[in-house]
């Protein structure tokens, strides 16, 4: 008799068909159309590797006269160009930041971080294509496209660090008489400079990879050295510019890294832009 | 006046030892990243004044790409197609592959030490190379075509997915897998049961977020030969047709921005 008022006392199993399955078959049958799409070549898929380790080979032993004589001076563009573009998208997304944020200005907040969104979503490399044709081919141009798109990742950042602030010390600040400067200079900025600063750090080292490839279309900086030796086949030149790209991100990453660690208490989330 | 703490009194006493060497670093740090900032402007030819007198060429460019000519719209839509295949594909491919990097990467997960670090220094390595390089590698070993762009796009979501990942694992609470290893698991039981059931959901978001990286890339990835729509771009770019060139720009922005939408919309469901 327990067992009839327990049957109907239990809760019914749930559908089989939650949104995890859902979308996981959604995931495969999409996989498959795309797979097809492609073709997938599945002899060629089996050679790849051995294809890459032959290529890689020929790297050996990269041509280090080539790397004294083009790649350094190349690879200080792409530091250059990364350096002015992180500082342009510096002074430029701070302004907005500060805008974007809701906890400041609750109606801006939306348009903001629209405009911010929609900035976002160029490449560093489509913009390039607008800036060399009007600046003329060469690292400039390839820095007003990593500066621009920069902006949007910091904005939308710099927002979120904002929003997260306390918001006691601006209430006091007003409460003693305060001006709109002194609250953001004694009120916000103390509380948010340190992790800004570690944003732009951490925006600096995507830079860098970023003004790494420019060169693909002219807008200065080691990817056009990169482009050219694989497409003239100069494989031990290739292998330079590969090994000193490598050593400058590993340097750059681990430097810019323990600085950030000093400047926030807590890991940043700006692992996700 | 009388008050004890009106800072004007305070910047007359001379500073205590510790803080005037805090001021002199600060100073020096200051300085060192002002000549940074006037030798890199100095190199890369920063000039306000060329940015503002070159506007008009800038009209004209807009000039030439606006309208754009919507008639080439049919040619666009198979490289589309085949731009997001390539997003999807290295996308899932990558994200495989980073599954057992990233819990060799993971100190409490990691079977021995040396996995951990060969892991560690592995995943490191993968994430110098920018994606646009790793595609022009394989464009040159297997060939142009999507096929690269696939092998390049999953080689870095690989790269970029282990290491998130491999924070998450780092961050899960030890005291299930400690209670799986004393009832004699090995260690797949425990990844099976104490590890994965509190990343699932990370992973999850993971993938969907290289998903997002992995549209926005393939629709450049052609600009080396690596298949895609970029492939048209390049072409387009080369003959100056700027009118279809801004056609293409508007059609990636749209789809990157309608996948960022979607992903971002799961993502906050899942964590």
């Amino acid at each position: 008799m327990s067992g009839d008022a327990s049957r109907h006392s239990r809760p019914r199993r749930p559908s089989r068909l939650d949104l995890g399955t859902v979308a996981t078959l959604v995931a495969a049958g999409l996989l498959l159309v795309a797979a097809w799409e492609i073709e997938v070549p599945v002899a060629r898929l089996r050679g790849a590797p051995a294809q890459l380790a032959g290529l890689l080979r020929q790297f050996l032993p990269p041509d280090l006269g080539y790397g004294r004589q083009q790649v350094l001076p190349a690879l200080l563009d792409s530091l250059a160009i990364a350096w002015v573009g992180t500082l342009i998208g510096a002074l430029l997304s701070l302004p907005l930041g500060l805008l974007g944020a809701r906890n400041l200005f609750p109606r801006l907040g939306f348009p903001v971080k629209s405009l911010l969104a929609a900035i976002r979503a160029f490449p560093e490399i489509l913009l390039a294509i607008y800036f060399v044709p009007m600046v003329g081919l060469g690292p400039f141009a390839g820095t007003l496209a990593v500066g621009l798109h920069s902006v949007g990742m910091l904005g939308k950042l710099t927002a979120e660090i904002i929003e997260s602030a306390d918001l006691r010390p601006v209430e006091a600040i007003r409460a003693a008489g305060g001006d709109a400067t002194s609250v953001l200079r004694f009120g916000v900025l103390p509380q948010v400079f340190s992790e800004v600063v570690a944003l732009w750090l951490f925006r600096f080292e995507i830079n860098l990879r970023a003004s790494a490839v420019l060169g693909v279309v002219g807008a200065g900086g080691i990817g056009g050295l990169m482009f050219n030796t694989l497409r003239y086949r100069h494989f031990a030149q290739t292998g330079a510019v590969v090994l000193a790209t490598v050593l400058v991100v590993l340097a750059v990453d681990s430097s810019s890294g323990a600085l950030r660690q000093r400047l926030t208490r807590e890991p940043l989330p700006a692992s996700d832009p | 006046m009388s008050n004890g703490s009106s800072p004007s009194r305070g910047a007359h006493r001379p500073l205590p030892p510790r803080r005037l060497r805090q001021r002199w670093v600060s100073t020096g740090a200051l300085a060192g990243l002002i000549a940074l900032t006037a030798w890199a402007g100095a190199r890369v030819g920063f000039s306000l004044r060329e940015l503002l007198g070159n506007l008009d060429k800038l009209t004209r460019l807009l000039d030439d790409s606006f309208p754009p000519e919507w008639s080439f719209w049919p040619r666009l839509r198979a490289p589309l197609v085949e731009t997001l295949a390539i997003a999807l594909l290295a996308t899932a491919a990558g994200s495989l592959v980073a599954v057992p990097l990233s819990l060799f990467a993971a100190r409490p997960v990691a079977p021995a030490a040396w996995v951990y670090r060969t892991a560690r220094a592995a995943m490191n390595l993968l994430r110098t190379m920018p994606d646009l390089f790793w595609a022009m590698l394989f464009a040159s070993a297997v060939g142009f075509g999507p096929f690269a762009g696939v092998m390049a796009l999953s080689v870095f979501t690989a790269a970029v997915v282990s290491k998130l990942l491999s924070e998450s694992a780092e961050a899960i609470d030890p005291r299930v897998l400690e209670a799986v290893r004393a009832s004699g698991g090995g260690w797949l039981e425990c990844v099976r049961f104490a590890v994965w059931p509190q990343v699932a959901p990370h992973f999850a978001s993971y993938a969907l977020y290289s998903l997002e990286i992995n549209v926005r890339a393939s629709t450049v990835l052609g600009l080396v030969g690596a298949g895609g729509i970029g492939m048209v771009l390049r072409t387009q770019l080369s003959l100056f047709e700027y009118d279809r060139v801004v056609l293409i720009i508007l059609v990636s922005f749209l789809v990157v921005l309608v996948i960022e939408q979607i992903s971002a919309l799961t993502r906050r469901r899942l964590v």
